[in-house]
């Protein structure tokens, strides 16, 4: 590669930059991207936030927790399209059976999302859900798309997620768990008891967030808040939830200094290389 | 007139409209004018004349339609057809036969001829031909012996003995004229123009001299409604789908210049294929926004045909195309600006991304969501094909759920007390304990949709021990309504 090595980077974050570079699917930055807001969170995404042309996965963690992963979901294309102009809609496509109910214009607007810039777009099967979400990617149109669909092979995520990739929009996907695809993120989510406000009434959503699978990220476990009044996301107190401290933190030992810097490498080693498998068997397929 | 009742025409019948002091009569026919009425009577007034009369109400929207329709019918005498408008009473045509009336033998012979036309069609009429539009209007309506063919200047003498009121003036001039005495054309040809110009607005002597030739009077003719359509005979029968876009792809290029040069573009558009064996099969395409490209026209029908695939027979090809737009709309030209390029084009490009959609898993399948105003939560938003109505702020003392069920389910709860909080409910054979919930917010039945009496309804948001949240209400007040209420799951929280 010539001009890798005509201009040399120097220093050791150039180096790490210009490799991910190298690494990413075809090359393409994608620089812009959607944080969270919460610095604990956005620390295990590579780009301190979302990516915003690519493919992200959500799945509840048991059949009842649907409308906390839809939520989850909502919530992110709320906060998303706060940022992009007034007038690009967003399409929701569901499969049948894919979602739990109607999704109802004022739940929406509860989310801070304009049920005005919504297109619900009710497919009669998976597969046309998988090619209105296509169609709607290459358009450009949308400043999102969001799925609900049933079954979604390999193959079908990575044409999905290319289209992502291709119109920079991102494609936020509620799925069944445990299913093989070329998400960028996949995230695993249950519902939570939220902690009352201070009158005593039942506030916002909130989620045990798990962050299962991250390109180039680490994954983590989180106990997040959607708040309705300002639309941010916000971390629960931990010890406002007895369940929470139950489950088993997936995070780092704590460890300091070198010690710490090598499992980060590590982790994202093996992340890496469990990403990439799939992709090469992909490519295999598609070659023979 | 309505159409929808039938009508004895040997009876007296009236068309009214609403006026000052209830509605009065439009119009009437021979046999209630028999009976003594006139236009302009109560109808009150009128019932107590004539016994069996057929009322109907007029409409002057299809009044104007039909009359449009007639005067497109007229060009057949000459290219220059002019319906009538408010002033001339909106109930007849100018017919600028100027180099016209040879071709049908003369004048008096296009007269007698579309006198018997027009009389086929059951339409009494009375004719005239002069050489102003104002004499030939004035002649039809006013003169004993219609039709009549005025030769040129004998205006002024033809006017004379006729009434004002032949002089099409607003009503006010014709009050203040009758009052001052004036009550032929001729006695205001006699007088002097300084005075009546100085009293009255410039109308009445424009009228005059409309009538008597001395001014202009342009006509506005009646314009047919363009026609876009193109049609294309192959030599060979074409049998794939590919090969029926590429004709249709052209037959959408041969129409661009029509709608450019109109400013249009097309809302609907009907494929028509011609089979082989005489079979015709149509295939109709709507658009959200007008469009003139054949390029997206193209990609709907491709769409369209997928869809439609198991209906559409090719059978032995088909010999002809053809492509016509329905429906055509304006299209706003617009500044192209290069720095905004991007930003300009999204409405359309949503569009664009709609109809296809649509045309691939059909019209119904794309919906966008609409505010109603109702209490009710079922009734409060309706899913349309198009809506770009403002949504209220979201009340956060009454939360609405992000699922509402398509129907409420009935679900078995346990509450500590009748009118209280669920403490425990199963639903869909799940039990779930109630930790925390919150009401009740409470929605009475909307007494002015129905006549049954809808039970109030009591609607808690509840949280069970794993986080879910679940809106439940209680159908019917306690004592008032009910004595056993019952339980229902409406809704889920994220």
């Amino acid at each position: 590669m010539p001009s890798f090595v005509a201009n040399r980077p120097r220093n050791r974050a150039e180096i790490v930059h210009e490799l991910r570079r190298l690494m990413a699917w075809d090359g393409v930055t994608e620089t812009r991207a959607l944080p969270f807001g919460l610095p604990a969170l956005d620390a295990h995404l590579p780009q301190g936030g979302l990516t915003c042309g690519a493919l992200h996965e959500a799945a509840p963690e048991a059949p009842g927790d649907l409308p906390a992963a839809f939520g989850f979901i909502v919530a992110i294309a709320a906060t998303m399209l706060a940022r992009v102009p007034p007038s690009a809609p967003v399409l929701f496509v569901t499969a049948p059976g894919a979602l739990a109910g109607t999704p109802s214009g004022h739940g929406f607007n509860r989310f801070g999302l304009d049920p005005a810039r919504v297109i619900l777009v009710e497919a009669a099967n998976d597969r046309q859900a998988l090619w209105a979400m296509e169609e709607a990617l290459r358009s450009a149109a949308p400043a999102a798309v969001v799925g609900a669909v049933g079954r979604l092979d390999f193959r079908a995520s990575q044409r999905l997620h290319f289209a992502a990739l291709e119109s920079a929009r991102p494609l936020l996907l509620l799925r069944p768990p445990g299913m093989p695809s070329v998400a960028v993120t996949r995230w695993h989510i249950a519902a939570a008891r939220a902690s009352p406000d201070r009158f005593g009434l039942i506030g916002g959503p909130c989620w045990r967030v798990t962050l299962e699978r991250c390109r180039n990220g680490r994954p983590g476990q989180w106990l997040v808040e959607f708040d309705h009044a300002s639309h941010r996301f916000s971390l629960a107190a931990a010890l406002a939830d007895p369940t929470f401290s139950r489950v088993s933190h997936p995070a780092l030992p704590r460890k300091r200094g070198k010690e710490r810097e090598e499992l980060f490498r590590k982790r994202e080693n093996e992340d890496f290389s469990r990403d990439r498998k799939p992709c090469l068997r992909g490519d295999r397929a598609r070659a023979g | 007139m309505t159409g929808h009742e039938p009508v004895d025409p040997e009876e007296p019948l009236i068309l009214i409209v609403d006026a000052a002091g209830g509605p009065r009569i439009a119009a009437l026919n021979e046999a209630a004018e028999a009976a003594g009425l006139a236009v302009q009577d109560l109808l009150a007034d009128a019932r107590a004349k004539a016994a069996a009369l057929q009322v109907h109400r007029a409409d002057p929207v299809a009044d104007d339609a039909a009359l449009r329709r007639l005067a497109l019918w007229a060009t057949r005498y000459t290219p220059t057809v002019s319906p009538w408008g408010e002033a001339e009473g909106a109930d007849g045509l100018f017919l600028d036969v100027t180099g016209a009336a040879h071709l049908f033998g003369g004048e008096a012979r296009l007269l007698a001829d579309l006198a018997a036309r027009l009389d086929r069609f059951g339409l009494p009429a009375r004719l005239a031909i002069a050489e102003t539009a104002g004499a030939a209007w004035a002649l039809a309506r006013f003169h004993p012996a219609a039709p009549v063919i005025l030769p040129a200047g004998a205006e002024a003498q033809a006017l004379a003995p006729l009434p004002i009121a032949a002089l099409r003036l607003a009503g006010d001039t014709r009050t203040t004229l009758r009052r001052l005495g004036f009550k032929q054309i001729g006695s205001l040809m006699d007088n002097p123009r300084a005075p009546f110009a100085a009293r009255f607005a410039a109308e009445l002597l424009r009228r005059l001299d409309q009538a008597l030739g001395r001014t202009a009077e342009p006509l506005v003719p009646v314009v047919a409604p363009p026609v876009y359509h193109s049609l294309r005979y192959l030599i060979e029968p074409i049998v794939t789908q590919a090969a029926v876009v590429a004709v249709a792809t052209r037959l959408m290029k041969d129409l661009v210049h029509a709608l450019v040069r109109d400013g249009v573009g097309a809302r609907i558009l009907r494929l028509s294929l011609y089979r082989v064996d005489g079979e015709v099969a149509l295939i109709d395409i709507g658009l959200t926004l007008p469009t003139r490209s054949a390029e997206h026209v193209a990609r709907l029908i491709d769409l369209k045909l997928e869809r439609i695939a198991e209906t559409v027979e090719f059978g032995f090809g088909f010999e002809a195309l053809g492509l016509a737009v329905t429906a055509a709309a304006r299209i706003e030209p617009m500044q192209t600006d290069a720095a905004a390029v991007g930003e300009a084009a999204h409405p359309e490009r949503c569009a664009a991304l709609i109809d296809n959609l649509r045309q691939r898993l059909g019209p119904r399948r794309v919906r966008q969501l609409k505010p109603v105003a109702s209490h009710i939560p079922e009734r409060a938003e309706v899913a349309c094909m198009a809506a770009d109505e403002a949504w209220p702020e979201p009340d956060e003392s009454r939360p609405r759920p992000l699922f509402l069920l398509p129907q409420a389910e009935p679900a078995d709860v346990i509450a500590e007390v009748p009118e209280g909080p669920p403490q425990r409910f199963r639903w869909r054979g799940e039990i779930h304990g109630v930790v925390h919930a919150q009401g009740p917010e409470r929605i009475a039945g909307e007494w002015w949709r129905s006549r049954t009496p809808q039970p109030t309804r009591d609607y808690y948001l509840v949280e069970d021990a794993a986080g879910h949240r679940f809106w439940l209400y209680r159908e019917g007040l306690y004592g008032r309504e009910t004595n056993a209420a019952r339980w229902f799951v409406h809704g889920l929280f994220a």
